[in-house]
């Protein structure tokens, strides 16, 4: 049997096997709880700076939420200004054309799902490793495809996490904000979910990665959190440093290894900086997982 | 191909100390092999190294023909029952050893139709669908052994698979292992060596890494050349009994109070000997009973 037919199994196996596992259930409806509680609080928020707006242009208070930020957010004077005030004039142009929704979700989704990827999958491999029961396993397919077939049941699993927290995020919107029930609006958020599921590929790869050191699942979670966060600190550590002359002109070289490095990417509405954040943030995922599988190839099981 | 496994020279190196020391072992085709040895002599080690799961220091492995292990070459030809090791605790049995089945190679129905089989051997038919985790050690254990067998392996290696049974499965599961003699090659690792008697046709003693001997069944315990009569005392004339058979060597082992006979079968039959022996012997002490070949515990303390 082909090693691609082996490593689906396992990837649907591990799916099935995630989804019962109690902690990754829990930490999967946390995921969810928190989306919605997310998009609940912003909008509260939104509400009552519209109200505060309201009040000091002595205007009456709109019964709906959302009416005076949208007509805002889509006026060309503070598109202008949002325009000026940041650095990507590019990303900017794509974000000022979104629905307000819409980018809080993808605010959210971006910051939390690499914690996300942590929590659920961080440990999945040392857990097996530490158990023992990779040993039933890897006398029947090879080690390579027990690692890709574990690393894809996690993708979907994330994904599936994405998916949920999405549609979550947008039911709390239809029926907080005016005008917010739209189909184009469930779909324009779960395409928000999916680029968070680009962005968690080199997460779950480096998490996935580090879990085939260890036989110890706590301590491939704490790795885990370590090395994202070292991932993150050190993508703003270098973006700061950067100048255009001398050895730190080359910094930007080291970034790109960063998987914040190609966030931006995502955030553009045009098909080729997509599919060119999409083919970076993928080549990244499988280089942190296969560098952590290169030690395993040689590890005692 | 005579043999399923040889493995020469193996050296498994932690830090300074040697788990296996130059083991050398084939086992024959269709042979149910027990391996004897105390604790760390190296028969996990050897199993692990022969399922790929341990990378060894020197030495060669070659299995079925076609090398050291291999998923590519050896997948579903070899299953191993490994020690210490858990089941995934969420799955169920019949979904885990179908899943193990597919990987294998078999299709969906083949593998579904043989783990029922099995699960049913091991006496798991009514906890086909209980979590892995709601089950106890011992059918945790039977569950362990019963994905040994999904697909029909040419090679098995259990691991001491009888530890945690209680009676009665340790019973059904020797007659089980012992149904398979002559149709796939077994090799058992136990520190029951009656268990050993009962199921394996070859025993190998491993002592320190090393490979102390290795033979048939037959030739350890010397079924077809040795009568031992349990006696209630040492006999006291030794030379009437020497007189009575001839063509036969006695020896008397005072620890297990038995007195030895061994013979040529080429030259004469047991039902023989105790037509001579037996009175002789009979006039100086009680006789409790009287068996075909000494007992593998007695010759394994003999070969340390």
């Amino acid at each position: 049997m082909n090693g691609v037919r082996q490593m689906w199994r396992v990837a649907c196996y591990e799916w099935f096997d995630a989804l019962r596992s109690r902690r990754a259930l829990v930490v999967l409806l946390l995921y969810m709880a928190a989306a919605v509680c997310n998009m609940h609080w912003s909008i509260n928020l939104l509400h009552k700076l519209e109200n505060e707006l309201a009040t000091v242009l002595q205007l009456p208070q709109s019964e709906q939420t959302g009416v005076v930020s949208t007509a805002l957010w889509k006026s060309k004077p503070f598109q202008r200004i949002m325009k000026q005030m940041a650095q990507n004039d590019l990303v900017l142009q794509d974000i000022t054309g979104k629905h307000p929704v819409e980018l809080i979700y993808a605010w959210f989704a971006f910051f939390y799902t690499p914690l996300l990827v942590v929590l659920v999958s961080g440990n999945r491999i040392a857990e097996d490793l530490g158990s023992g029961t990779v040993r039933y396993m890897i006398f029947r397919i090879s080690r390579i495809s027990w690692t890709l077939g574990k690393f894809l049941g996690q993708t979907l699993m994330i994904g599936l996490a994405l998916i949920l927290s999405g549609l979550g995020a947008y039911a709390v919107a239809k029926y907080r904000l005016s005008g917010s029930g739209t189909p184009d609006l469930c779909v324009n958020v779960l395409q928000w979910s999916v680029r968070a599921w680009i962005f968690s590929i080199p997460y779950l790869g480096l998490a996935m990665g580090l879990s085939h050191l260890t036989r110890s699942a706590s301590k491939a979670t704490v790795m885990g959190i370590i090395a994202i966060t070292v991932c993150f600190v050190l993508s703003l550590l270098l973006r700061h440093f950067t100048t255009e002359t001398g050895w730190r002109a080359y910094l930007p070289y080291l970034n790109m290894l960063m998987p914040e490095d190609h966030k931006m990417y995502l955030w553009r509405n045009a098909l080729a900086p997509l599919v060119t954040g999409t083919a970076y943030l993928l080549t990244l995922g499988f280089c942190y997982l296969l560098t952590g599988y290169a030690f395993f190839r040689k590890r005692d099981v | 191909m005579n043999h399923a496994i040889e493995t020469l020279d193996l050296v498994k190196r932690y830090g300074a100390r040697r788990a296996l020391d130059g083991l050398s072992l084939a086992v024959p085709r269709f042979a149910v092999l027990g391996l004897i040895g105390p604790n760390g002599a190296g028969k996990t080690t050897w199993m692990m190294s022969v399922a790929g799961f341990l990378h060894l220091s020197s030495g060669s492995v070659n299995l079925l023909g076609g090398g050291p292990f291999d998923p590519a070459v050896h997948g579903g030809r070899i299953t191993i029952l490994p020690q210490d090791s858990e089941l995934p605790l969420e799955s169920r049995p019949l979904e885990l050893l179908t899943h193990y089945g597919r990987l294998q190679g078999l299709a969906r129905p083949e593998a579904a139709r043989s783990a029922t089989a099995m699960l049913n051997e091991v006496h798991l038919g009514d906890r086909l669908n209980a979590p892995i985790r709601s089950l106890s050690h011992g059918m945790r254990k039977r569950v362990m052994i019963a994905q040994c067998f999904i697909g029909y392996p040419e090679v098995v290696l259990l691991d001491e698979p009888l530890s945690g049974l209680d009676p009665r499965e340790v019973a059904h599961m020797r007659s089980f292992l012992t149904r398979r003699r002559g149709r796939q090659t077994l090799v058992i690792s136990s520190h029951n060596l009656h268990d050993i008697e009962v199921m394996c046709d070859h025993v190998a003693f491993i002592e320190k890494g090393r490979t102390v001997r290795i033979a048939t069944l037959e030739e350890v315990v010397g079924k077809a050349s040795t009568l031992v009569y349990q006696v209630t005392a040492e006999p006291a004339d030794h030379d009437a009994l020497a007189t009575a058979v001839p063509e036969a060597a006695l020896a008397f082992d005072a620890a297990a109070s038995a007195l030895l006979c061994r013979y040529d079968p080429a030259l004469t039959t047991p039902e023989a000997i105790n037509r001579r022996l037996l009175p002789a012997l009979l006039a100086q002490c009680g006789v409790t009973t009287v068996t075909r070949g000494a007992s593998l515990e007695t010759e394994y303390l003999k070969n340390l």
